[in-house]
């Protein structure tokens, strides 16, 4: 299917981009442009593992050319795609290039083998990279981004303010293992209660929460798991007050 | 950059030899060969099509060079006549230097966002060999020593599913640990009744948890 042929009516279903509250501070004109230039609906919340959330299925990494160049960042930048390959389907990593500070004549762009390692890397695993020159030039990918992925039935449609019961609610689902933020609150949406969700086949589970399969298998393994008390690491059994105190 | 139209794209037919990167004819001469040389295997064929290069007998590079993107649409063509023939992984490099710099993001939606492509930018021949080298070096890597493909071990579930427990309103540590203990798991402890939940935590949180457990969201 060809995607370049635009279903007019796709263009007024107004796009939605989850953004990770850190990325005020150091994107404030992706932010700013996607609001003001592109019209997207923006959220921002504690992602903590993703800097952006274009789709059910996507995350966005923003990285810039610097953190790239050498093995200094290496292992930082590894982890943090290595966590969101855990919780996303797809995952595109946008390499913005560094910022000339003021006074400062254009960067001299040196390419290293890290470099191109790294990116060999990525493109070995189907991590998808794109490429920009500045922030307002990162919105206007993740705004395409967002764009392609809703003519393939991904965009966000759950509502994503969240405040009161549905806050404690969201706390609960996210504290699922490999569970994305998208995922913890299309439970919290599309599930009448805990029990109902608690209850559900793996596939009522990837239908409502919009995972994968595998992923709502997995989601469904957890709430059955058997807990054993053996099992649980000493630090985290003996902080607090003693059972029998509580009991009483 | 002329090609037989009768076959596009050699798909499938080309066996690239471990460790070898086999070359389009008519890059024989070309700085990218000449700096590729002694750290790859370069092996020259005729007939390879639209593919300039392939690294792998399911990876290929396409290369579009300043020249091609200032001179129209041609190269749009030879992508998506690609794409249409050929089921191989297509890297596309792409010189991107301060002329042809001005045409980078369409070509990148096109390839990327539309053809689904993978597109790697260069400033010129020198740097494509360097990310040549590289691309082959991950290519006859154990997949394993691959950061992104390699298996993550998976934690043991006790400390996750204690602290999902501890997401409940009015549940600390110690009846988060009374509760697991009690019921189980976090399906069975979503069905206990208040009755059930009464004697483990006491009136007050039992009701809510079981509130907490029920209520529509």
């Amino acid at each position: 299917p060809s995607l370049t042929s635009r279903d007019p009516l796709e263009k007024e279903a107004s796009l939605c981009i989850l953004v990770d509250s850190r990325e005020i501070s150091s994107g404030p004109e992706v932010i700013s442009s996607l609001k003001a230039v592109h019209g997207v609906k923006v959220q921002v919340c504690s992602l903590s593992s993703s800097d952006y959330v274009v789709s059910n299925r996507m995350a966005v990494e923003r990285k810039f050319q610097s953190e790239l160049l050498n093995s200094v960042n290496r292992t930082k930048v590894i982890q943090r795609i290595q966590r969101l390959q855990s919780m996303f389907e797809r995952i595109c990593v946008i390499v913005e290039k560094d910022r000339v500070k003021t006074g400062e004549t254009s960067r001299f762009f040196q390419r290293t083998q890290c470099y191109d390692g790294v990116l060999s890397a990525l493109v070995q695993a189907g991590i998808r990279i794109l490429f920009s020159s500045c922030q307002e030039e990162t919105a206007t990918l993740l705004k395409d981004l967002a764009l392609v992925e809703q003519r393939k039935n991904a965009a966000i449609l759950v509502p994503t303010e969240v405040e009161g019961r549905r806050q404690e609610l969201l706390n609960f689902y996210l504290s699922i293992p490999n569970i994305s933020y998208l995922a913890a609150l299309n439970l919290c949406h599309y599930f009448d209660s805990v029990k109902k969700m608690a209850n559900s086949s793996p596939l009522d589970i990837a239908t409502r929460a919009r995972v994968s399969q595998q992923k709502a298998e997995e989601i469904y393994r957890y709430l059955h798991y058997g807990f054993d008390v053996q099992m649980l690491p000493e630090n985290l059994r003996t902080k607090g007050k003693s059972g029998a105190a509580a009991r009483s | 950059m002329t090609t037989k139209a009768r076959s596009p794209v050699t798909a499938g037919s080309i066996v690239v030899p471990y460790g070898h990167v086999v070359g389009n004819e008519k890059w024989r001469g070309s700085e990218i060969s000449q700096r590729l040389q002694g750290k790859i295997k370069l092996i020259f064929e005729d007939g390879l099509g639209l593919v300039d290069f392939h690294l792998s007998n399911k990876t290929c590079i396409l290369y579009i060079s300043e020249a091609d993107l200032v001179a129209g649409d041609e190269f749009k063509r030879r992508l998506v006549r690609f794409r249409n023939a050929s089921s191989l992984g297509g890297i596309v490099i792409v010189e991107r230097t301060q002329i042809s710099d001005q045409y980078f993001l369409a070509v990148q939606k096109l390839v990327v966002l539309e053809l689904g492509m993978v597109l790697l930018p260069v400033a010129n021949q020198g740097e494509a060999s360097q990310l040549i080298i590289q691309l082959v070096r991950e290519q006859s890597k154990d997949r394993s020593s691959n950061p992104f493909l390699r298996k993550q071990c998976s934690q043991l579930a006790e400390a996750s599913v204690f602290r999902t427990v501890q997401q409940i309103p009015g549940v600390g540590k110690t009846k988060a640990l009374l509760l697991l203990q009690q019921f189980g798991s976090i399906h069975r402890l979503c069905n206990a009744s208040v009755k059930e939940l009464e004697p483990v935590v006491g009136q007050t949180v039992a009701q809510q948890i079981y509130t907490f457990f029920t209520l529509c969201s």
